[in-house]
């Protein structure tokens, strides 16, 4: 499974937070990978019907996901706050993955 | 209920609730006759009953759900909890700013109710406005500290709900920079007021505390110096224009509406310096005061809000003012004509 993440919009732009990050599971340790696709499991990520385009609330953030599992793709944006408990938690993976990512794997 | 001891009650009971019923329908009549015949002023001129702030802190707990458990009503005394703390204080003050400097009485200028959640999310690094309250993240502690440390981040949110309520400018394109900017400029001037600092005391960087210091930089934006407040290996580097030479045209964040901001801020503050003394007294007047204008659209571009701050400013502080407000504009490429 093939993951690309990106975060747009925020109190404030930060060019290197905008960048989308992606991720190969293939590459992750088993357990993490396992954990992801745990996660897009439960959120339904394939099932779920397209969010509806909602007028944008000020500062808050919205998180485009891609997902190849190598049978199908799709991708999908959230405006937060996002209403399904389930996608929240695979968001809220997302975006830490995507900090840890970004800092070069852990500490910087 | 008042309504049943108007028609119940003893005769004393009954002239007391009689009265507050005329009372509350005589503020619905104008109201709703002010909105009918949509005159030029915003509100009907009527002394509103006392003006009392009304907060309320809730704790989400670190999960995503509004508002969360209420940890800290209006008048409770402060808990160990420093983010409830800083976003009850913070409220307040910027209650108070509004209240005192511009006579509004609340986010609504109708005693609006002020809640605020904190500890919202896992390691979340965002603050918003949802509408209808404040949402503050703890941050991700590499990166960001709590997004209630600066007060000009909590006057940025709550002057959404403001803009929200008068000029409704859409967050998009340049009227979502405006609408960005105006946040940004009574937020820095509620910490102005709250610390009595002149235009030349003042910061003017929004959300000042808020990296770590693993980041290099010193706060989220400076209106004094935009694009100057961060330039970091991780976050990148502040993107923001001073000038309309600098605009930039971008489908990410609404339109570059966090970036594009520069441009009215670095006017705000221009024209903040020009005036000098307390910058809430001049310019925020005339911000103020074209936030409530009429005339300003939702749709507004930046030359249209500079206009309309142009023709305040000749109101309220005659042709210097004009001239002072002008030559802002000018400086960042905004002509406003004559
Ligand atoms: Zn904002």
């Amino acid at each position: 499974m093939h993951i690309d993440f990106r975060i747009d919009g925020g109190l404030a732009v930060f060019p290197g937070l905008a960048k989308p990050v992606s991720i190969d599971c293939a590459a992750l340790p088993a357990k993490d990978a396992a954990r992801l696709g745990e996660l897009v499991r439960k959120a339904d990520f394939f099932g779920v019907p397209q969010p509806p385009a909602a007028a944008p609330m000020p500062d808050a953030r919205a998180y485009t996901i891609a997902i190849d599992d190598g049978l199908q793709c799709r991708t999908l944006t959230f405006a937060e706050p996002i209403a399904e408990a389930s996608m929240r938690e695979l968001v809220a993976e997302l975006r830490l993955r995507a900090g840890t990512i970004r800092r070069g794997g852990g500490t910087r | 209920m008042l309504r049943r001891i108007a028609s119940r009650g003893t005769p004393a009971q009954r002239e007391a609730a009689l009265a507050t019923l005329a009372t509350d329908q005589t503020l619905r009549l104008a109201r709703a006759t002010h909105q009918l015949l949509d005159l030029g002023a915003r509100r009907p001129p009527l002394t509103l009953p006392e003006r009392a702030k009304q907060r309320t802190i809730y704790d989400a707990g670190h999960q995503e759900t509004l508002p969360g458990r209420t940890v800290r009503a209006e008048g409770s005394r402060a808990g160990k909890d420093v983010e409830v703390n800083e976003a009850y204080d913070g409220l307040g003050a910027t209650f108070d700013f509004f209240a005192v400097v511009y006579d509004r009485n609340s986010i609504d200028d109708e005693g609006m109710h002020l809640d605020a959640t904190v500890h919202y999310g896992r390691r979340y690094d965002n603050a918003f406005w949802n509408g209808r309250q404040m949402v503050f993240g703890d941050g991700d502690g590499d990166l960001f500290n709590r997004f209630t440390i600066s007060l000009d981040v909590i006057g940025h949110e709550l002057t959404h709900g403001v803009t929200g309520d008068e000029a409704k400018l859409v967050y998009l394109g340049q009227a979502g920079a405006l609408n960005e900017s105006i946040s940004d400029v009574f937020g820095s001037l509620v910490k102005q007021h709250a610390q009595k600092q002149t235009v030349g005391q003042a910061d003017w960087l929004i959300g000042a505390g808020l990296f770590t210091s693993r980041v290099n930089g010193v706060a989220l934006r400076s209106m004094k110096a935009p694009g100057s407040a961060f330039d970091d290996p991780v976050l990148g580097r502040d993107e923001q224009p001073a000038t309309m030479a600098g605009y930039v045209h971008t489908t990410m964040d609404n339109g570059g509406v966090h970036t594009n901001s520069g441009i009215p801020n670095h006017a705000f503050y221009v024209a903040a310096m020009a005036f000098g003394g307390y910058a809430w007294e001049k310019a925020g007047r005339i911000w103020y005061e074209t936030l409530r204008d009429r005339r300003l659209r939702q749709t507004s571009t930046f030359r249209q809000f500079a206009v309309l701050t142009a023709q305040n400013a000749a109101q309220l502080f005659g042709a210097s003012g004009r001239k002072t407000v002008a030559a802002a504009w000018k400086e960042v490429g905004i002509e406003v004509g004559r």
